[in-house]
C-alpha cells in the first residue's frame, strides 16, 4: 500500500539570502510524530535555537497541515504555527481553521513551510505549486488585513489562501495576529510581530494538485458511516443556523444576531461552517460588513463596557484590520487608564482621554498602538513593556496575567467564568500561554454530573486506569466522587494534540463527533501507516512532550507556571466541583497532577528521562 | 444529459467545497477541488457556483452537499 494523505514536501524559505529548497518530507519522522501539528512542533524543535529572541531573523516559522486536510473528512482544515512568541517568550503554537489556505497549501505540494531569516524590505511569499517566489511587498506595506487580502486576491483570483499581518504585526506590536483568508486568527502572544519582524507581510498559495488516500475501500466505509452520525445529529441544524451563538445566547441575542446575519462561511470540508459575516443594519455603521471568525468576537468590546452592539463590532473592524490581538488590546488599555487614574501617567501627557467604552476613544488608541505614536509606542510593547516603564507600584493595577498575557476567561477577566475547570488551568499550563480553548474537555460546560465525564474522556482517548485517577470514587458506591482537573487537563491537552496532529478541527460543534479510536482508523486509512489507539496515544504523547522539551530548554519552569495571585483576591475562583473558593495550595496540587498524569517530574514539570525514553526522546 | 437537473441556491452555500472534494474523488480518485466539475467561488457576501462542460449531472455533489445550497431535481421526461 502506498502512503496517501501527506503532500510528501517540506518548503524551506530563507528570507535573508532569497533562498527556497524544496525537499522530500521525511515519512520515518512524519510517522513518528503524526504530521500537522505533531510534526510542526518537531521542525519547530529542530529549527530553534535556544535562547533566540522572538523577535529575530534566527526565530524560524514552522506552518503545517495534517494528513488529513484536504480529504472530505469533516472539518480537515486546520493549519498550526509553532515559533517562538514574543509576549509569552515560550515556543508556542498557533492554530486556526484553515479556511482555504489548509487544503490549497497540500494540494500545492506541502505539508509544512519553514521561514527563516530576515527579508531586507517588505515581501510576501507566492506558492503557486512549484512556482515559489518571495515577492516585493511594498505596494501592501501598510495595508490592513482586509484590504491585503483584498489586493492578493485581486491579483491571483480566487481561490487563493491568504496569510496577512495589518500595521500591527508590521510595526512589531507585542499582541499582534496573523489572519488566515482574513477569518481566522494565528495569533496570541504576538505572532504578528514575528511575521512583521521577518518584513513578511503574508503568504498566499495556490495549489492544483490532489491528496490521496491510501485505503480507499476502507475510508469510504468509514467516513460513510461518519459522514451518516453528523446528518443525524438533532441539533446540527441550529449549528449550522447559529454557529457559536447556539452555546452563547447570553453574549449575543440570537434575534440581534438574525438581523444582522448576512452568510455563514466554512472552513472546507466543514458540514457546520461556525464562521461569520455580518452587515451592521442600522444606525451611524449602516451597511458595514463585517467577515469574522466568529459573531461572538464582534461582542469582545460588550464585555469590556461598550453599550451599542454596532460600536462594537465597528470597533472589532478596526482591531481585526489592523491585526490587533483584541483581549490584550482592552486589557492593555485597561491598565493605562488604571495608571492614568491613579496618577503615574499624567492626563497632560495625553493626546486622547482613555475611555474603554467609547468607540472614537478605543479607535485612536488603536491607531496610536499600532503606529507606536506617544504613549502607543509603550502600550505596543504589551504588559511587559508598561509595567518596566512604570515601575512596581503599576503592578497592583495590572489585570492578573498569565506567562505576561491577559487571560481571557476568569476573574478580573473579559469572560468572568468562576469554575475551574481545564480551560481555566489550561491557559497557564499550555506552554504558549492564555489562550481561547485547549482542545476540549466536559468541563468546558459548568456543572455537568460527573456521570457523564467518562464517556467524554473515552472519546478522547483517556485509558480506563486514567480515568480512575481523574474521578476517584465515582464507580465506588457510597464514596464521595472527587474530579482531579489537573489529571484531566492532561488528556485534554492529548485530544487537542489528537485533533491538531491529524489536521481536524477543535471547536467543539464538530470535535464532539469524533473520537481518538475512530481518528487512528481514519490516520491509517488516509496515510497507510499502522496506527492502532494505543500507537496513535503514544505520538501524540511524544507530541506534547516535545514541546514541553523546547520549552524546558528556554528556562520554563514551574515559577512560570503559578496562577496569577489575583485569581485567589474575592471573587476568585472557585472548585468546579464542590463550588468552594479555590486557593493556592490546591491549584499547586492540580498543576502536580498534571505533570506527574504526563509522567513528568511532579516537582518541577520537567519530563522524566524514563518518560523521554519511553517516547523515544532520547538523543543518542 | 444525467438523471437530474440540479438546482442552486448561493445564499445557502458556506463555500466548504465539499461539493467539490466528493466530485473530484469520484472521477479522478483524488480529492482535488480544482478538477471538480462544480466550482464554487465566495468573496465576502457573495458566492457563485457554476457547472463545468464535463458535468454529466450524477447529483453526488448534492448527495454531500450539507447546507442546502444544492439539491437534484428529477428530469421531467424521465417521470
Amino acid at each position: 500500500m502506498t502512503v496517501g494523505g501527506f503532500a510528501g514536501s517540506v518548503l524551506y524559505v530563507d528570507l535573508t539570502h532569497g533562498k527556497i529548497e524544496k525537499e522530500p518530507l521525511d515519512l520515518a519522522l512524519a510517522e513518528k510524530f503524526i504530521g500537522g501539528f505533531g510534526l510542526t512542533v518537531k521542525l519547530a524543535y529542530d529549527t530553534i535555537k535556544p535562547g533566540t529572541d522572538a523577535l529575530s531573523p534566527d526565530n524560524p516559522i514552522v506552518l503545517g497541515v495534517g494528513p488529513l486536510v484536504g480529504t472530505n473528512l469533516p472539518s480537515t482544515s486546520r493549519l498550526y504555527v509553532a515559533t517562538k512568541l514574543p509576549s509569552s517568550e515560550t515556543i508556542g503554537w498557533c492554530g486556526g481553521g484553515g479556511v482555504n489556505f489548509g487544503y490549497l497549501l497540500k494540494n500545492a505540494g506541502y505539508d509544512h513551510v519553514v521561514i527563516e531569516g530576515r527579508a531586507d524590505r517588505p515581501v510576501y511569499l507566492k506558492i503557486i505549486d512549484d512556482e515559489v517566489e518571495i515577492c516585493d511587498a511594498g505596494y501592501l506595506w501598510g495595508r490592513g488585513v482586509e484590504q491585503t487580502c483584498e489586493a492578493l486576491w485581486k491579483g491571483f483570483g480566487r481561490p487563493t489562501g491568504v496569510i496577512s499581518i495589518g500595521q500591527a504585526g508590521e510595526n512589531l506590536v507585542l499582541f499582534s495576529m496573523a489572519f488566515i483568508d482574513r477569518l481566522s486568527t494565528l495569533g496570541r502572544g504576538g505572532f504578528g510581530a514575528v511575521m512583521g519582524s521577518k518584513n513578511l507581510k503574508g503568504i498566499m498559495v495556490k495549489g492544483s494538485r490532489g491528496i490521496k488516500v491510501a485505503d480507499r475501500k476502507r475510508y469510504k466505509t468509514l467516513s460513510e458511516t461518519f459522514l451518516q452520525t453528523i446528518r443525524d445529529y438533532p441539533y446540527l441544524k441550529e449549528w449550522q443556523d447559529l454557529g457559536l451563538v447556539k452555546s452563547f445566547p447570553m453574549i449575543v441575542p440570537e434575534e440581534t444576531y438574525k438581523r444582522m446575519k448576512k452568510r455563514r462561511v466554512a472552513c472546507v470540508s466543514c458540514p457546520i461552517g461556525c464562521k461569520d459575516v455580518v452587515e451592521i443594519p442600522d444606525g451611524d455603521f449602516q451597511g458595514l460588513l463585517k467577515c469574522t471568525s466568529s459573531v461572538l468576537n464582534l461582542y469582545t468590546p460588550v464585555l469590556y463596557g461598550f453599550k451599542d452592539y454596532r460600536e462594537s463590532i465597528r470597533c472589532m473592524a478596526t482591531l481585526d484590520n489592523y491585526g490587533l490581538d483584541m483581549f490584550e488590546f482592552f486589557g492593555v488599555m485597561g491598565l493605562a487608564k488604571a495608571l492614568v487614574d491613579h496618577g503615574l501617567i499624567s492626563k497632560d501627557s495625553l493626546d486622547e482621554e482613555i475611555i474603554i467604552d467609547s468607540l472614537q476613544s478605543m479607535e485612536i488608541w488603536a491607531r496610536n498602538i499600532c503606529y507606536r505614536e506617544g504613549l502607543g509606542h509603550i502600550l505596543a510593547g504589551g504588559f511587559k513593556a508598561i509595567l518596566m516603564e512604570f515601575g512596581e507600584e503599576a503592578k497592583k493595577y495590572a489585570p492578573p496575567l498569565v506567562k505576561g498575557m491577559h487571560p481571557y476567561a476568569g476573574p478580573g477577566c473579559a469572560i468572568s467564568w468562576d469554575l475551574f475547570g481545564t480551560m481555566e488551568l489550561g491557559q497557564v499550563l499550555d506552554p504558549r500561554g492564555p489562550h481561547v480553548g485547549s482542545g476540549g474537555s466536559p468541563t468546558y460546560f459548568a456543572k455537568r454530573p460527573l456521570e457523564v465525564f467518562p464517556r467524554h474522556l473515552t472519546r478522547m482517548g483517556a485509558p480506563k486506569e486514567a480515568i480512575e485517577r481523574i474521578l476517584p470514587g465515582l464507580q465506588s458506591p457510597g464514596q464521595k466522587p472527587e474530579l482531579r482537573v489537573g489529571r484531566l487537563l492532561r488528556y485534554s491537552h492529548r485530544w487537542f494534540s489528537t485533533l491538531g496532529s491529524l489536521g481536524i478541527c477543535v471547536r467543539a460543534a464538530i470535535n464532539r463527533f469524533y473520537n481518538a479510536a475512530l481518528c487512528a482508523q481514519f490516520y491509517e486509512a488516509v496515510t497507510g501507516i499502522n496506527t492502532d489507539l494505543s500507537e496513535l496515544g503514544r505520538r501524540v504523547d511524544r507530541v506534547w512532550t516535545l514541546l514541553r522539551m523546547a520549552n524546558v530548554r528556554e528556562g520554563l519552569d514551574r515559577k512560570a507556571e503559578a496562577l496569577p495571585e489575583k485569581w485567589f483576591e474575592a471573587p476568585g475562583f472557585k472548585d468546579y466541583l464542590t463550588e468552594k473558593s479555590l486557593n493556592r495550595q490546591e491549584s499547586e496540587e492540580m498543576i502536580e497532577d498534571y505533570y506527574e498524569e504526563w509522567g513528568w517530574d511532579r516537582k518541577t514539570g520537567v519530563p522524566t528521562a524514563q518518560v523521554l525514553k519511553e517516547l523515544g526522546l532520547t538523543e543518542d | 444529459m444525467g438523471n437530474y437537473d440540479i438546482q442552486v441556491s448561493t445564499e445557502s452555500c458556506t463555500g466548504c467545497l465539499r461539493c467539490q472534494l466528493v466530485c473530484s474523488d469520484l472521477y479522478t480518485e483524488t480529492f482535488n477541488p480544482s478538477t471538480a466539475r462544480i466550482q464554487v467561488v465566495t468573496s465576502s457576501a457573495d458566492c457563485s457556483i457554476h457547472f463545468t462542460e464535463a458535468c454529466n449531472e450524477c447529483g453526488v455533489c448534492v448527495d454531500h452537499c450539507f447546507h442546502g445550497a444544492l439539491q437534484k431535481m428529477k428530469r421531467e421526461a424521465e417521470k
